[in-house]
């Protein structure tokens, strides 16, 4: 199982265009989000200027991004292609499959965080202690294997054409209702009971618990081990399920 | 209508030996379309089975059941007396699809190296790439190649390990006849070595040069199961084909001794014969004067297609 996750990492790193792109496009949509805000704007109850706030925001949604539509796109045409069906005759256990598949992903995320971080620093300014900046990274990276577990669910839930309209009503959805967007303090009262539950909204939590200078949330971090095991779950059942022919 | 054509069973020569293969009233339906119906097979270690059939006869409906990648609607499938999961999981079968994919942006190399890797009685990396005559093309990249190429790494994928029993659907699509033999060649010394090996194919001459059994498959039904031998016999052994002036007398004709089949186009007629001799001096008996007279053995492909035919229309055998 070693040699999987090697060589997924490995295959993940070789596709030039999929890296550029996942590194890069956060940190292009920071600087296009952040750049009206003023550096000391602060947002309403939260004592967070907005650089900060969608620093946090879009490292978020760009770790998302690369691990959600990476990885149900790219299953989904392996899947179409016939090698999961290959892989299902080996002894290679459905869990193994799924770990292989949120690790390459982790190996997409980290760098997209790290990008975005260096250029809010550089470029907006923003100053933070340096445990914020290593936990902030941590826990952006760790909570991006929630969504990687998603992607791989829900590429062996749709199949060929399916996938791409599919995996962006949820990606768009969960970062909307998130709050990764517009913070969910202007949202009207019954959507943020809701937005609560979104499992975006939890990992966007973390990060900003951390700016503020606080320990991420129990409730936060409870709500997304729930998810993790969720999406894996049904990610790895999906996989031993799956009997779908190219 | 339904026609039930006599099976041979390979089984006596294995009474007492475990199956390595076991169908036991197998059905499987996709809507109202029967893939498999009442399927009942076992095969044994060291055979070589080939699994002939037109499109759309249920071979691949069967391969995937045996795998464990359908499930049965009814009756039971099992490996070495156990399900196919757990067969697959403790590395006793390897298993080359003609849908299964290789996985992209990696070297051959490393493709056989995590198949070595997922098996629990692996051999050496470079052995199986030998075996599979791919060590020149170890580096090139899995996406780079030909078809040919393709169907060599998925056979070192599906002999990274100690495998007892080894399915193949249509693995020669795409090799030139020089790898072809070459990899009939690696196929027999697995089947040698004690293994079950079961193929499905188009190549009928491959099934008639390689098994030692072959099942012929027909609307998910088994029609024939026998020898290549036992298959041509059963279809009638013998073709007879020759040319009549004036009036054919098909009435007359369709008395001839060890008719298996007859078939009329134009001035020619062909005959099908368990005893072309018999049937040739019985023809001069009715007085006839037959031109061009041919007598030729009868190929696995027109046995195959007699009987497929047969079961197809009952009688007539369509031109």
């Amino acid at each position: 199982m070693k040699t999987l996750v090697k060589l997924e990492i490995t295959r993940t790193l070789r596709n030039k265009k999929f890296m550029f792109f996942s590194v890069l496009y956060p940190a292009a949509l920071y600087l296009l989000i952040a750049s009206g805000a003023k550096s000391d704007e602060k947002l309403g109850d939260t004592g967070l200027t907005f650089p900060v706030l969608y620093m946090v925001s879009m490292a978020t949604f760009g770790a998302i991004t690369a691990v959600l539509i990476g990885n149900a796109e790219r299953i989904a045409k392996e899947r179409e292609k016939g090698w999961v069906r290959q892989l299902r005759l080996t002894a290679l256990p459905g869990r193994g499959y799924v770990t292989a598949k949120i690790a390459s992903a982790a190996v997409v995320s980290l760098p997209g965080i790290l990008v975005v971080f260096g250029i809010a620093a550089a470029v907006k300014g923003v100053r933070l202690e340096a445990w914020q900046w290593v936990s902030l990274t941590a826990v952006i990276w760790a909570g991006s294997c929630v969504f990687a577990a998603l992607g791989v669910a829900i590429g062996y839930l749709a199949t060929g054409d399916a996938v791409r309209p599919i995996v962006m009503i949820v990606y768009f959805g969960l970062a909307a209702l998130g709050g990764l967007w517009m913070p969910s303090a202007v949202f009207p009262h019954w959507l943020q009971t809701i937005t609560e539950y979104v499992p975006t909204h939890a990992y966007a939590g973390l990060g900003q618990a951390i700016e503020r200078g606080d320990a991420p949330g129990a409730r936060d971090v409870l709500l997304l081990v729930g998810y993790l095991a969720l999406f894996s779950g049904a990610a790895a059942w999906l996989y031993r399920k799956d009997t779908h022919k190219a | 209508m339904t026609i039930t054509a006599g099976t041979f069973t390979g089984d006596s020569r294995h009474a007492g030996a475990a199956p390595a293969v076991s169908f036991a009233n197998v059905n499987k339906s996709f809507g109202a379309v029967r893939a498999v119906a009442d399927l009942d097979l076992r095969l044994y270690p060291g055979e070589t089975v080939a699994l002939l059939g037109p499109n759309g006869a249920g071979k691949s409906t069967t391969l995937d059941l045996l795998l464990g990648l359908s499930r049965p609607d009814s009756g039971t499938v099992e490996l070495f007396g156990a399900t196919p999961q757990c067969a697959l999981e403790k590395g006793l079968v390897g298993a080359m699809l003609q849908s299964g994919g290789l996985m992209e942006e990696v070297k051959v190399r490393e493709l056989v190296r995590l198949a070595c890797d997922l098996h629990p009685r692996a051999y050496p990396v470079d052995r199986v790439m030998e075996q599979a005559g791919i060590t020149e093309i170890a580096d090139r990249m899995v996406n780079k190649l030909s078809g040919g190429q393709e169907q060599r790494v998925r056979f070192a994928l599906a002999t990274a390990g100690a495998n007892d029993l080894i399915v193949l659907d249509e693995p020669t699509t795409g090799m030139d006849v020089t790898s072809r033999q070459t990899f009939w060649g690696a196929m027999r010394r697995q089947a040698d070595e004690g293994r079950a090996v079961l193929f499905a194919t188009h190549y009928l001459e491959e099934a008639d040069a390689i098994a030692d059994r072959v099942i012929v498959l027909h609307r998910g039904r088994i029609l024939a199961d026998g020898s290549a031998a036992e298959i041509k016999a059963k279809a009638g052994a013998r073709r007879v084909v020759f040319d009549l002036d004036g009036e054919i007398p098909e009435a007359a004709l369709r008395t001839l001794p060890h008719l298996a089949g007859l078939e009329v186009s134009g001035r020619t007629v062909r005959i099908q014969s368990h005893d072309a001799d018999a049937t040739v001096h019985a023809l001069y008996g009715l007085g006839l004067y037959p031109r061009n007279l041919e007598v030729a053995g009868l190929g696995l492909e027109q046995a195959f297609i007699a009987i497929t035919d047969a079961a197809t229309a009952g009688e007539a055998v369509s031109a």
